[in-house]
């Protein structure tokens, strides 16, 4: 789960990171009313989950109250890669005479996060670290015994060598205490990704977070319930985002017309490989883990309504469940329903032979061959 | 002969009384494996199926001989539980439960280093020796069948598909791993394969993957060093999805050369690892390689 960066800075400044002074508007006025009591030349940083904001020319600056309302129109309700901006946060323009980078990533094979420092920062870290790999140090870190001051001080130093201004006592120390807090907010928030990106360097060699990118693993989210909130842009979508997590469904919507009703995220895969392999184009990847009767009832509604979709296809391959039951299903669904695309259901396993008869009444023939099926439904959409 | 699990391996069901473990211990059983104990604490002295319980991992360590531990566990109680066998001696864990917290996978994936033990999943139906009549965990037996093929899976149901068609075409299996579907497991496939290399009975490996992660370039590597003498042929799901949506810079730096689906298929072809574009396919190569 992605953090605003407003939320990342929150954190931050709680943890005794600095960060600039700012608040948060929804409207123009808002706008005017924080640029007024900041007193100062501001930034207008539109609150996106996806950032790359400055690229795209959302990141604006005003010198005072007047430029940052005219600014302001062009920023609420623009689309930025999918999300649409109702939120600005204005902040004091801050003087730099630096930038730095510090970064703590997960390493999957190696089980440990890993702290990246560089004093080059504000740029893109990934281009940085294969172009000028001396510029960035990597510090896998321990999980048990965490970040300790030694060797924040070893990281803080590297950044030292590189900044001649840095490297004094007290520079250093800000940069260790820093290094410090930053490790403890990312373990302390459970994150899968946390940047400082930049950590920005002020003339008196003070340091101040500019930017904060925050990911929280969403397996620890019940340990931060203060940070949950609908992610979905449509109070109906953020509906169906809830109503899919408490059943432990995934799903996506795509651009075809073949929808795939399946359970189990690899073999989904493979029939979406299987449909692209013969020239069609599924309608969505849906992973439901477990099926039962009432489970595979409730996911047919899913494509209910769906004007795109061209065909159903159902794929059962009951190795814990049963077929009789989830033929069940699909016969309460068509005895309530009369869907608009024809069906195609592919079933082997438990009790293949009683899934067959309950189908059979209700004009359905499964299918025993996973690519037959699938040649079935493009047949079909053709 | 098989790989990590065998007809003697002493076997501890961790939460044991909960619903799920209740019914795959008796599945368990039923296969052949040997459960000799479970743990639960305040179920102390009950049985399930005829295993006795005990309120704690030390006192059935004290009780019996054991050589693997499963883990039904809520996700939450994982870390502490998996800590608690290790601390016990136990070297091989086999964790089913999904949703472990990534911190908590970490914290418990650095004991397991200092201490050799061996992690299964999590997130894993777990593995399943057909020659030994052991299974640990809840893969469905019914497509199961002894013979000389070793299975790595990402995926619990793919590994279904596969396996049955293995069978149907008469190529048994020595073992079966399911390596669990999170990011961060234990067991991979490279240290999968390396058992296998080392296994006798084992005469080819499948490597089932999905697009993402590093895995799969990771026993490439083992393949292309010829550290892996054994045929491997693989299959990846996911080959013609839309590129995924990467998290953050730092992840993409970490994760090394990860980039497009294109890229791991050809790394795993030029290794010499045999790769099928469909499940079809892949069997199909494995039977003309691997009959006789």
């Amino acid at each position: 789960m992605k953090l605003y960066e407003y939320e990342a800075k929150q954190i931050l400044s709680g943890a005794g990171i600095p960060v600039p002074r700012g608040a948060l508007a929804k409207t123009p006025e808002q706008v005017r009313e924080i640029v007024e009591q900041l007193k100062s030349p501001v930034v207008l940083k539109p609150q996106t989950l996806v950032k790359a904001r400055g690229k795209a020319g959302l990141i604006k600056v005003a010198s005072g109250p007047q430029e940052a309302v005219e600014l302001s129109p062009s920023l609420f309700g623009r689309e930025h890669a999918g999300e649409v901006i109702d939120t600005i946060l204005v902040e004091e323009k801050v003087k730099l005479v630096g930038e730095l980078f510090l970064g703590i990533a997960v390493d999957y094979t190696g089980y440990m996060p890993v702290f990246l420092i560089s004093p080059n920062g504000g740029v893109e870290i990934e281009t940085l670290a294969r172009e000028k790999p001396d510029r960035v140090r990597k510090f896998p870190v321990p999980v048990s015994q965490g970040m300790t001051e030694k060797e924040a001080l070893t990281l803080a130093r590297f950044i030292g060598e590189h900044w001649a201004e840095m490297n004094h006592g007290k520079h250093l120390a800000e940069l260790q205490r820093i290094i410090l807090c930053f490790y403890q907010v990312f373990w302390n928030y459970d994150c899968e990704l946390a940047e400082i990106n930049p950590l920005g360097i002020r003339d008196d060699f003070s340091l101040i977070a500019l930017d904060g990118n925050m990911a929280i693993d969403e397996e620890s989210q019940f340990r931060h319930p203060e940070l949950i909130r609908p992610r979905a842009q449509t109070e109906e979508s953020a509906r169906q985002e809830q109503d899919f997590r408490t059943r432990g469904w995934t799903y996506l919507q795509m651009d075809g017309d073949i929808g795939i009703l399946s359970s189990g995220a690899g073999i989904t895969m493979a029939i979406m490989d299987l449909i692209h392999l013969g020239g069609g184009k599924p309608a969505n990847f849906l992973d439901t883990a477990q099926m039962n009767r009432q489970g595979i009832y409730d996911a047919f509604q899913i494509f209910h309504g769906s004007a795109k979709i061209k065909v159903l296809l159902v794929n059962i391959f009951a190795g814990l469940n049963r077929c009789d039951e989830l033929a069940l299903g699909i016969r309460d669904y068509l005895n309530a329903f009369r869907p608009s695309f024809p069906i195609v259901v592919r079933m082997i396993g438990n009790r293949e032979t009683e899934g067959r008869e309950i189908l059979k009444e209700i004009g359905i023939t499964p299918i025993a061959g996973l690519e037959e099926a699938v040649d079935r439904a493009i047949a079909l959409v053709r | 002969m098989s790989i990590l699990a065998f007809r003697d391996t002493n076997v501890l069901i961790q939460g044991i009384t909960g619903n799920a473990a209740r019914h795959h211990t008796k599945n368990m059983l039923e296969y052949g494996t040997r459960i000799v104990a479970g743990a639960r604490p305040g179920s102390g002295g009950e049985d399930v199926h005829g295993v006795p319980v005990y309120n704690t991992v030390a006192e059935a360590c004290r009780r019996h001989r054991i050589d693997a531990s499963i883990l039904f566990i809520p996700a939450k109680a994982v870390k502490d539980a998996a800590l608690d066998a290790m601390e016990n001696g136990i070297r091989l864990l086999v964790i089913v439960t999904e949703h472990v917290p990534l911190h908590d996978a970490m914290e418990v994936f650095e004991e397991a280093k200092k201490k050799g033990t061996v992690i299964i999943g999590p997130n894993t139906p777990g593995m399943i020796s057909p020659p030994e009549n052991a299974k640990l965990g809840f893969v469905p037996t019914m497509y199961f069948e002894p013979g000389s093929i070793g299975v790595a899976s990402r995926s619990g149901t793919l590994t279904y598909e596969f396996v049955s068609r293995l069978t149907a075409v008469g190529m048994g299996q020595s073992t079966v791993i399911g390596v669990g579907g999170d990011r961060m497991v234990g067991l991979r496939f490279g240290s999968t394969l390396k058992l296998f290399e080392a296994d006798p009975d084992t005469r080819g490996v499948l490597l089932v993957g999905e697009i993402g992660g590093a895995m799969e370039e990771e026993a490439a590597g083992m393949v292309a060093s010829k550290e892996i003498r054994k045929p491997v042929f693989a299959y990846i799901a996911g080959s013609t999805a839309p590129e995924g949506k990467r998290i953050g810079h730092a992840g993409a730096i970490i994760a090394g050369s990860v980039g497009t689906v294109v890229g791991k298929l050809t790394t795993l072809r030029e290794a010499g690892i045999h790769v099928g574009k469909t499940i079809a396919e892949t069997v199909g190569m494995m039977r003309e390689m691997l009959k006789n």
